[in-house]
Protein backbone atom coordinates (compact mmCIF):
# COMPACT_ATOMS: atom_id res chain seq x y z
CA UNK A 1 0.00 0.00 0.00
CA UNK A 2 1.23 3.42 -1.00
CA UNK A 3 0.48 6.35 1.71
CA UNK A 4 1.70 9.53 0.48
CA UNK A 5 0.93 12.95 1.83
CA UNK A 6 -0.71 15.36 -0.36
CA UNK A 7 1.68 18.02 -0.24
CA UNK A 8 3.66 18.55 -2.84
CA UNK A 9 6.12 21.85 -3.86
CA UNK A 10 4.39 23.63 -5.73
CA UNK A 11 6.14 27.21 -5.11
CA UNK A 12 3.17 29.09 -4.76
CA UNK A 13 2.88 32.39 -2.84
CA UNK A 14 1.27 31.06 0.54
CA UNK A 15 4.67 28.22 0.86
CA UNK A 16 6.43 31.40 1.14
CA UNK A 17 5.25 31.93 4.41
CA UNK A 18 6.57 30.44 7.89
CA UNK A 19 4.52 27.70 8.71
CA UNK A 20 3.81 28.83 12.54
CA UNK A 21 2.57 32.28 11.13
CA UNK A 22 0.27 30.14 9.13
CA UNK A 23 -0.82 28.73 11.80
CA UNK A 24 -1.09 31.74 13.37
CA UNK A 25 -3.41 33.43 10.90
CA UNK A 26 -5.52 29.93 10.68
CA UNK A 27 -6.48 30.28 14.05
CA UNK A 28 -6.92 33.52 14.05
CA UNK A 29 -9.25 33.69 11.62
CA UNK A 30 -11.18 30.51 13.09
CA UNK A 31 -12.09 32.16 16.20
CA UNK A 32 -12.74 35.58 14.42
CA UNK A 33 -15.28 33.47 12.03
CA UNK A 34 -17.16 32.08 14.43
CA UNK A 35 -18.03 35.62 16.30
CA UNK A 36 -19.92 36.33 13.27
CA UNK A 37 -23.59 35.40 11.56
CA UNK A 38 -23.55 39.07 9.59
CA UNK A 39 -23.29 37.55 6.45
CA UNK A 40 -21.59 41.21 5.42
CA UNK A 41 -18.85 40.19 7.09
CA UNK A 42 -18.46 36.71 6.54
CA UNK A 43 -18.89 37.35 3.08
CA UNK A 44 -15.08 39.40 3.92
CA UNK A 45 -14.03 36.14 6.07
CA UNK A 46 -15.14 33.94 2.74
CA UNK A 47 -13.06 35.76 0.37
CA UNK A 48 -10.10 35.66 2.29
CA UNK A 49 -10.28 31.94 2.75
CA UNK A 50 -10.96 31.55 -0.93
CA UNK A 51 -8.05 33.92 -1.99
CA UNK A 52 -5.56 31.74 0.15
CA UNK A 53 -6.75 28.53 -1.93
CA UNK A 54 -6.38 30.43 -5.08
CA UNK A 55 -2.54 31.70 -3.89
CA UNK A 56 -1.82 28.21 -2.93
CA UNK A 57 -2.06 27.10 -6.16
CA UNK A 58 -4.33 24.05 -5.86
CA UNK A 59 -6.18 22.38 -8.83
CA UNK A 60 -9.85 20.95 -8.61
CA UNK A 61 -8.72 17.47 -9.50
CA UNK A 62 -6.11 17.34 -6.27
CA UNK A 63 -8.59 18.80 -3.52
CA UNK A 64 -12.23 17.64 -5.01
CA UNK A 65 -12.41 14.56 -2.69
CA UNK A 66 -11.74 17.51 0.40
CA UNK A 67 -14.32 19.95 -1.45
CA UNK A 68 -16.96 17.24 -1.59
CA UNK A 69 -16.20 16.24 1.90
CA UNK A 70 -17.14 19.92 3.02
CA UNK A 71 -19.83 20.41 0.38
CA UNK A 72 -22.31 17.09 1.46
CA UNK A 73 -21.25 18.09 5.17
CA UNK A 74 -22.44 21.53 5.03
CA UNK A 75 -25.11 20.44 2.79
CA UNK A 76 -26.64 18.22 5.11
CA UNK A 77 -26.62 20.42 8.48
CA UNK A 78 -27.92 23.40 6.95
CA UNK A 79 -30.79 21.37 4.70
CA UNK A 80 -31.58 19.63 8.31
CA UNK A 81 -30.59 22.73 10.80
CA UNK A 82 -32.05 25.15 8.85
CA UNK A 83 -34.43 24.49 6.72
CA UNK A 84 -36.31 21.21 8.61
CA UNK A 85 -35.81 22.15 12.25
CA UNK A 86 -36.11 26.03 11.85
CA UNK A 87 -32.68 27.00 12.61
CA UNK A 88 -33.19 28.02 16.04
CA UNK A 89 -29.28 28.44 17.03
CA UNK A 90 -27.45 30.41 19.08
CA UNK A 91 -27.01 32.65 15.56
CA UNK A 92 -30.77 33.53 16.77
CA UNK A 93 -32.58 33.38 13.37
CA UNK A 94 -35.96 35.87 14.45
CA UNK A 95 -38.57 33.49 14.74
CA UNK A 96 -41.59 34.23 12.13
CA UNK A 97 -40.65 35.95 9.40
CA UNK A 98 -41.73 36.84 6.07
CA UNK A 99 -42.96 33.08 4.38
CA UNK A 100 -41.44 32.68 1.41
CA UNK A 101 -42.91 29.00 1.29
CA UNK A 102 -45.31 27.06 2.66
CA UNK A 103 -47.61 24.16 2.49
CA UNK A 104 -49.41 21.18 4.68
CA UNK A 105 -48.10 17.97 4.34
CA UNK A 106 -50.61 15.01 6.19
CA UNK A 107 -49.15 11.75 6.78
CA UNK A 108 -50.54 9.07 5.41
CA UNK A 109 -52.31 6.08 8.34
CA UNK A 110 -51.30 8.43 11.30
CA UNK A 111 -53.22 11.35 9.92
CA UNK A 112 -50.40 13.97 11.03
CA UNK A 113 -50.28 17.30 9.54
CA UNK A 114 -47.33 18.99 8.89
CA UNK A 115 -47.42 22.22 8.37
CA UNK A 116 -43.91 23.93 7.37
CA UNK A 117 -43.27 27.19 6.76
CA UNK A 118 -40.05 28.61 5.12
CA UNK A 119 -39.09 32.42 5.84
CA UNK A 120 -36.98 34.83 4.38
CA UNK A 121 -34.78 34.93 7.22
CA UNK A 122 -34.31 31.09 6.92
CA UNK A 123 -32.94 31.05 3.78
CA UNK A 124 -30.47 34.00 4.68
CA UNK A 125 -29.62 32.32 7.97
CA UNK A 126 -28.77 29.21 5.47
CA UNK A 127 -26.26 31.40 3.61
CA UNK A 128 -24.55 32.68 6.43
CA UNK A 129 -24.08 29.43 7.81
CA UNK A 130 -22.69 27.77 4.86
CA UNK A 131 -20.10 30.84 4.34
CA UNK A 132 -19.41 30.08 7.25
CA UNK A 133 -18.64 26.52 7.55
CA UNK A 134 -17.05 27.51 3.89
CA UNK A 135 -14.86 29.87 4.67
CA UNK A 136 -13.45 27.56 7.72
CA UNK A 137 -13.45 24.66 5.84
CA UNK A 138 -11.19 26.37 3.22
CA UNK A 139 -9.29 28.04 5.91
CA UNK A 140 -7.52 24.28 6.72
CA UNK A 141 -8.13 22.30 3.69
CA UNK A 142 -5.07 24.20 2.20
CA UNK A 143 -2.84 23.23 4.94
CA UNK A 144 -2.17 19.61 4.14
CA UNK A 145 -1.57 20.62 0.24
CA UNK A 146 1.15 23.15 1.14
CA UNK A 147 2.99 22.31 4.19
CA UNK A 148 5.72 20.10 4.52
CA UNK A 149 4.92 17.12 6.67
CA UNK A 150 8.44 17.56 7.78
CA UNK A 151 8.16 20.49 9.18
CA UNK A 152 4.94 19.51 11.81
CA UNK A 153 7.10 18.95 14.80
CA UNK A 154 9.69 21.71 14.30
CA UNK A 155 6.47 24.32 13.46
CA UNK A 156 4.33 22.99 17.33
CA UNK A 157 7.36 23.38 18.92
CA UNK A 158 7.68 26.65 17.52
CA UNK A 159 4.19 27.79 18.36
CA UNK A 160 4.93 27.32 21.91
CA UNK A 161 4.02 22.94 22.55
CA UNK A 162 6.45 21.22 24.63
CA UNK A 163 9.84 19.20 23.16
CA UNK A 164 7.83 15.81 24.14
CA UNK A 165 4.94 16.79 22.61
CA UNK A 166 6.06 18.35 19.27
CA UNK A 167 8.25 15.36 19.13
CA UNK A 168 5.39 12.87 19.54
CA UNK A 169 4.14 14.35 16.08
CA UNK A 170 7.33 14.01 14.00
CA UNK A 171 7.87 10.89 15.35
CA UNK A 172 4.20 9.68 14.46
CA UNK A 173 5.08 11.26 10.86
CA UNK A 174 7.85 9.11 10.12
CA UNK A 175 6.30 6.04 11.64
CA UNK A 176 3.73 6.04 8.86
CA UNK A 177 5.57 4.81 6.09
CA UNK A 178 6.90 1.48 8.22
CA UNK A 179 3.23 0.70 9.39
CA UNK A 180 2.17 1.34 5.95
CA UNK A 181 4.76 -1.71 4.45
CA UNK A 182 3.59 -3.55 7.74
CA UNK A 183 -0.05 -3.37 7.33
CA UNK A 184 0.59 -4.07 3.23
CA UNK A 185 3.12 -7.04 3.97
CA UNK A 186 0.50 -8.87 6.57
CA UNK A 187 -2.45 -8.08 3.91
CA UNK A 188 -0.81 -9.90 1.64
CA UNK A 189 -0.07 -12.94 3.80
CA UNK A 190 -3.46 -13.21 5.65
CA UNK A 191 -4.78 -13.40 1.23
CA UNK A 192 -2.04 -15.89 0.97
CA UNK A 193 -3.79 -17.61 3.49
CA UNK A 194 -7.67 -17.10 2.12
CA UNK A 195 -8.80 -14.12 3.74
CA UNK A 196 -10.73 -11.70 1.53
CA UNK A 197 -10.82 -8.68 3.07
CA UNK A 198 -13.25 -7.39 -0.22
CA UNK A 199 -15.34 -9.89 0.84
CA UNK A 200 -16.36 -9.36 4.31
CA UNK A 201 -19.89 -10.75 4.67
CA UNK A 202 -22.27 -11.02 7.33
CA UNK A 203 -23.67 -8.55 9.68
CA UNK A 204 -22.17 -4.96 10.79
CA UNK A 205 -20.66 -6.98 13.97
CA UNK A 206 -19.17 -10.00 11.87
CA UNK A 207 -17.77 -7.31 9.37
CA UNK A 208 -15.76 -5.33 12.36
CA UNK A 209 -14.72 -8.43 14.14
CA UNK A 210 -13.17 -9.63 10.62
CA UNK A 211 -10.79 -6.94 10.68
CA UNK A 212 -8.84 -8.38 13.69
CA UNK A 213 -6.46 -10.59 12.26
CA UNK A 214 -5.47 -7.50 10.20
CA UNK A 215 -5.48 -5.13 12.99
CA UNK A 216 -3.90 -7.59 15.91
CA UNK A 217 -0.77 -8.41 13.98
CA UNK A 218 0.21 -5.30 12.61
CA UNK A 219 -0.81 -3.45 16.45
CA UNK A 220 1.01 -6.39 17.95
CA UNK A 221 4.43 -5.70 16.03
CA UNK A 222 4.16 -2.03 16.43
CA UNK A 223 4.45 -2.13 20.50
CA UNK A 224 7.31 -4.55 20.30
CA UNK A 225 9.26 -2.47 17.87
CA UNK A 226 7.97 0.22 20.17
CA UNK A 227 9.60 -0.85 23.36
CA UNK A 228 13.11 -1.28 21.31
CA UNK A 229 12.78 2.60 20.30
CA UNK A 230 11.87 3.31 23.56
CA UNK A 231 15.15 1.68 24.90
CA UNK A 232 16.97 3.30 22.24
CA UNK A 233 15.55 6.79 22.80
CA UNK A 234 16.73 6.31 26.53
CA UNK A 235 19.90 5.24 26.15
CA UNK A 236 20.36 8.46 24.34
CA UNK A 237 19.28 10.34 26.90
CA UNK A 238 16.27 11.76 25.38
CA UNK A 239 13.85 14.60 26.95
CA UNK A 240 16.94 14.90 29.56
CA UNK A 241 17.93 17.87 27.42
CA UNK A 242 16.17 20.73 25.50
CA UNK A 243 16.03 19.45 22.00
CA UNK A 244 16.90 20.10 18.41
CA UNK A 245 15.71 19.89 15.45
CA UNK A 246 16.73 19.01 11.57
CA UNK A 247 14.38 21.41 10.09
CA UNK A 248 14.67 24.81 11.40
CA UNK A 249 12.37 27.90 10.78
CA UNK A 250 13.03 31.25 10.44
CA UNK A 251 10.64 34.30 10.55
CA UNK A 252 10.80 36.73 7.68
CA UNK A 253 9.32 40.15 7.38
CA UNK A 254 6.57 38.70 5.10
CA UNK A 255 6.08 36.46 8.25
CA UNK A 256 5.42 39.25 10.46
CA UNK A 257 3.67 41.15 8.26
CA UNK A 258 0.92 38.14 8.46
CA UNK A 259 1.32 37.48 11.93
CA UNK A 260 0.48 41.59 12.35
CA UNK A 261 -2.62 41.26 9.92
CA UNK A 262 -4.12 38.46 11.57
CA UNK A 263 -3.71 39.61 15.00
CA UNK A 264 -5.02 42.86 14.32
CA UNK A 265 -8.25 41.14 12.61
CA UNK A 266 -8.83 38.98 15.61
CA UNK A 267 -8.27 42.26 17.68
CA UNK A 268 -10.96 44.15 15.08
CA UNK A 269 -13.78 41.11 15.84
CA UNK A 270 -13.18 41.08 19.38
CA UNK A 271 -14.14 44.97 19.20
CA UNK A 272 -16.36 45.00 16.76
CA UNK A 273 -18.40 41.82 18.63
CA UNK A 274 -17.91 43.08 22.12
CA UNK A 275 -17.40 46.19 22.39
CA UNK A 276 -19.85 47.81 19.21
CA UNK A 277 -21.82 44.80 19.74
CA UNK A 278 -22.31 44.12 15.89
CA UNK A 279 -22.15 41.26 13.55
CA UNK A 280 -25.51 39.60 14.87
CA UNK A 281 -27.39 37.68 12.26
CA UNK A 282 -28.17 40.03 9.67
CA UNK A 283 -30.09 40.32 6.37
CA UNK A 284 -31.15 42.46 4.38
CA UNK A 285 -35.02 43.84 4.37
CA UNK B 1 9.24 1.00 38.69
CA UNK B 2 5.81 2.53 40.02
CA UNK B 3 3.40 3.71 37.28
CA UNK B 4 1.63 6.99 37.40
CA UNK B 5 -1.33 7.65 35.47
CA UNK B 6 -0.03 10.79 34.12
CA UNK B 7 3.56 10.64 33.40
CA UNK B 8 4.46 11.61 29.89
CA UNK B 9 7.85 9.72 29.34
CA UNK B 10 9.96 8.53 26.41
CA UNK B 11 7.99 4.96 26.53
CA UNK B 12 4.88 7.56 26.28
CA UNK B 13 6.36 9.43 23.34
CA UNK B 14 6.99 6.69 21.80
CA UNK B 15 3.74 4.58 21.87
CA UNK B 16 1.80 7.83 21.36
CA UNK B 17 3.34 8.38 18.58
CA UNK B 18 3.22 4.38 17.06
CA UNK B 19 -0.66 4.64 18.33
CA UNK B 20 -1.50 8.22 15.77
CA UNK B 21 0.55 6.73 12.98
CA UNK B 22 -1.35 3.07 12.92
CA UNK B 23 -4.93 5.33 13.77
CA UNK B 24 -4.39 7.29 10.94
CA UNK B 25 -2.29 4.25 8.68
CA UNK B 26 -5.39 1.82 9.47
CA UNK B 27 -8.43 4.28 8.51
CA UNK B 28 -6.68 5.24 5.50
CA UNK B 29 -6.12 1.89 4.43
CA UNK B 30 -9.60 0.99 5.84
CA UNK B 31 -11.00 3.52 3.58
CA UNK B 32 -8.82 2.74 0.52
CA UNK B 33 -9.74 -0.99 0.81
CA UNK B 34 -13.43 0.38 0.62
CA UNK B 35 -14.81 -2.36 3.27
CA UNK B 36 -18.61 -2.42 3.27
CA UNK B 37 -20.71 -0.83 6.03
CA UNK B 38 -24.22 -1.38 6.24
CA UNK B 39 -26.85 1.58 5.06
CA UNK B 40 -25.11 4.48 5.23
CA UNK B 41 -23.02 3.48 7.83
CA UNK B 42 -19.41 3.42 7.16
CA UNK B 43 -16.93 1.48 8.87
CA UNK B 44 -13.94 2.76 10.54
CA UNK B 45 -12.67 0.01 12.63
CA UNK B 46 -8.97 2.19 12.82
CA UNK B 47 -11.16 4.15 15.71
CA UNK B 48 -10.41 1.15 18.35
CA UNK B 49 -6.49 1.99 18.35
CA UNK B 50 -6.37 4.76 20.39
CA UNK B 51 -8.48 3.56 22.86
CA UNK B 52 -6.74 0.41 23.29
CA UNK B 53 -3.43 2.44 23.37
CA UNK B 54 -5.13 4.56 26.27
CA UNK B 55 -6.02 1.34 28.43
CA UNK B 56 -2.57 -0.73 27.26
CA UNK B 57 -0.19 3.05 28.16
CA UNK B 58 -2.23 5.35 29.96
CA UNK B 59 -4.65 8.72 29.19
CA UNK B 60 -1.85 10.83 28.03
CA UNK B 61 -0.67 8.19 25.09
CA UNK B 62 -4.80 7.48 24.40
CA UNK B 63 -5.37 11.26 23.90
CA UNK B 64 -2.52 11.51 21.61
CA UNK B 65 -3.14 8.85 19.55
CA UNK B 66 -6.88 9.80 18.94
CA UNK B 67 -6.21 13.52 18.89
CA UNK B 68 -2.66 13.08 16.34
CA UNK B 69 -4.22 9.65 14.72
CA UNK B 70 -7.02 11.75 13.48
CA UNK B 71 -5.17 14.76 11.95
CA UNK B 72 -2.62 11.64 10.17
CA UNK B 73 -5.83 10.48 8.79
CA UNK B 74 -7.38 13.39 7.43
CA UNK B 75 -3.97 14.63 6.20
CA UNK B 76 -3.25 11.10 4.36
CA UNK B 77 -6.87 11.48 3.03
CA UNK B 78 -6.35 15.39 2.28
CA UNK B 79 -9.33 16.32 4.22
CA UNK B 80 -7.97 19.16 5.72
CA UNK B 81 -7.85 19.97 9.40
CA UNK B 82 -11.17 19.80 11.66
CA UNK B 83 -9.15 20.60 15.05
CA UNK B 84 -12.50 19.62 17.19
CA UNK B 85 -13.22 16.92 15.85
CA UNK B 86 -9.43 15.97 16.65
CA UNK B 87 -10.22 17.04 20.26
CA UNK B 88 -13.29 14.87 20.12
CA UNK B 89 -11.08 11.89 19.14
CA UNK B 90 -8.45 12.08 21.90
CA UNK B 91 -10.98 12.32 24.41
CA UNK B 92 -12.49 9.47 23.12
CA UNK B 93 -9.66 7.86 23.97
CA UNK B 94 -8.50 9.43 26.57
CA UNK B 95 -11.11 8.08 28.94
CA UNK B 96 -10.54 4.35 28.73
CA UNK B 97 -7.04 5.57 29.60
CA UNK B 98 -8.28 6.36 32.91
CA UNK B 99 -8.49 2.56 34.09
CA UNK B 100 -4.62 2.27 32.67
CA UNK B 101 -3.65 1.56 36.62
CA UNK B 102 -6.56 -1.00 37.49
CA UNK B 103 -6.06 -3.47 34.64
CA UNK B 104 -4.32 -6.35 36.22
CA UNK B 105 -4.88 -8.63 33.78
CA UNK B 106 -5.87 -7.60 29.70
CA UNK B 107 -7.42 -11.78 29.74
CA UNK B 108 -9.55 -11.40 32.93
CA UNK B 109 -13.12 -10.74 32.05
CA UNK B 110 -13.43 -8.19 34.88
CA UNK B 111 -10.86 -5.81 33.65
CA UNK B 112 -12.27 -6.44 30.12
CA UNK B 113 -15.77 -5.43 31.15
CA UNK B 114 -14.31 -2.23 32.57
CA UNK B 115 -12.37 -1.58 29.65
CA UNK B 116 -16.07 -1.68 27.37
CA UNK B 117 -17.78 0.59 29.74
CA UNK B 118 -15.32 2.99 29.91
CA UNK B 119 -14.71 2.96 25.92
CA UNK B 120 -18.98 4.02 25.70
CA UNK B 121 -18.13 6.57 27.90
CA UNK B 122 -15.38 7.94 26.39
CA UNK B 123 -16.87 7.60 22.64
CA UNK B 124 -19.68 9.25 24.19
CA UNK B 125 -17.63 12.53 25.81
CA UNK B 126 -15.28 12.31 23.16
CA UNK B 127 -18.20 12.52 20.13
CA UNK B 128 -20.45 15.07 22.23
CA UNK B 129 -17.94 17.53 22.65
CA UNK B 130 -16.73 17.33 18.99
CA UNK B 131 -20.55 16.88 18.49
CA UNK B 132 -21.81 20.46 20.75
CA UNK B 133 -18.33 21.95 19.08
CA UNK B 134 -20.33 22.07 15.88
CA UNK B 135 -23.30 24.20 17.44
CA UNK B 136 -20.67 26.92 18.09
CA UNK B 137 -18.38 26.15 14.54
CA UNK B 138 -21.40 25.68 12.38
CA UNK B 139 -23.92 27.01 14.05
CA UNK B 140 -26.47 24.38 13.96
CA UNK B 141 -28.94 23.75 16.81
CA UNK B 142 -29.02 20.87 19.16
CA UNK B 143 -31.32 18.96 17.40
CA UNK B 144 -29.05 18.95 13.98
CA UNK B 145 -25.72 18.44 16.35
CA UNK B 146 -27.25 15.31 17.73
CA UNK B 147 -28.93 13.48 14.99
CA UNK B 148 -26.42 14.24 12.27
CA UNK B 149 -23.19 14.24 14.15
CA UNK B 150 -23.43 12.56 17.52
CA UNK B 151 -25.69 9.47 16.99
CA UNK B 152 -23.83 8.18 13.76
CA UNK B 153 -20.08 8.92 15.31
CA UNK B 154 -21.72 7.70 18.53
CA UNK B 155 -23.19 4.47 17.17
CA UNK B 156 -20.29 3.66 14.70
CA UNK B 157 -17.10 4.34 16.82
CA UNK B 158 -18.61 2.34 20.07
CA UNK B 159 -19.90 -0.66 17.86
CA UNK B 160 -16.15 -0.43 16.64
CA UNK B 161 -14.43 -0.25 20.17
CA UNK B 162 -16.64 -2.72 21.95
CA UNK B 163 -15.41 -5.46 19.15
CA UNK B 164 -12.01 -4.16 18.75
CA UNK B 165 -10.65 -2.89 22.28
CA UNK B 166 -10.67 -6.50 23.83
CA UNK B 167 -9.90 -8.86 21.00
CA UNK B 168 -6.20 -6.46 20.98
CA UNK B 169 -6.30 -6.46 25.04
CA UNK B 170 -6.49 -10.51 24.75
CA UNK B 171 -3.44 -10.11 22.33
CA UNK B 172 -1.49 -7.70 23.93
CA UNK B 173 -1.53 -9.99 27.18
CA UNK B 174 0.74 -12.13 25.25
CA UNK B 175 3.18 -9.48 25.01
CA UNK B 176 2.56 -8.36 28.52
CA UNK B 177 3.46 -12.04 29.77
CA UNK B 178 6.68 -12.14 27.49
CA UNK B 179 7.70 -8.48 28.45
CA UNK B 180 6.87 -8.73 32.21
CA UNK B 181 6.18 -5.09 31.95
Amino acid sequence: MLVSFSYRPRHSFIERFDPRARWIMSLALLFSIVLFWDIRILSFFFVLSILQVFLARLTWQETRRAWLFILVLSTMMILVNTIITGGGTIGGVISGGKPLLQFQLKIPVTGWIIHYVLTRERVWFALAQFLRIISIGSLFLVIPFTMDPRKYGVTFRGIGLPDKLAFTMDLAFRFIPTLARDFQITLDAQRARGYEVEKIEGNLFTRIRRMAPLFVPVTMNAILAGEDITNAMDLRCFGLKKRTWVESLKYQEIDYLMIGISILILVGSLLLRFVFHTGDFWFPM
Amino acid sequence: MKKSLWTFGTREVVFAAIGAALYGVLSYATNLLQIPGAGNVSLRPAVAIPMFFGVAFGPIVGFLSGAIGNILSDLLSGYGFWPWWDLGNGLMALVPGLIYLSIKDFRSWGDLLKAEGMVVLGVALGMGVASLSEIWVSGIDLATAISLNFVPAFITNVINGLILVPILMVAYSAIVARSGR
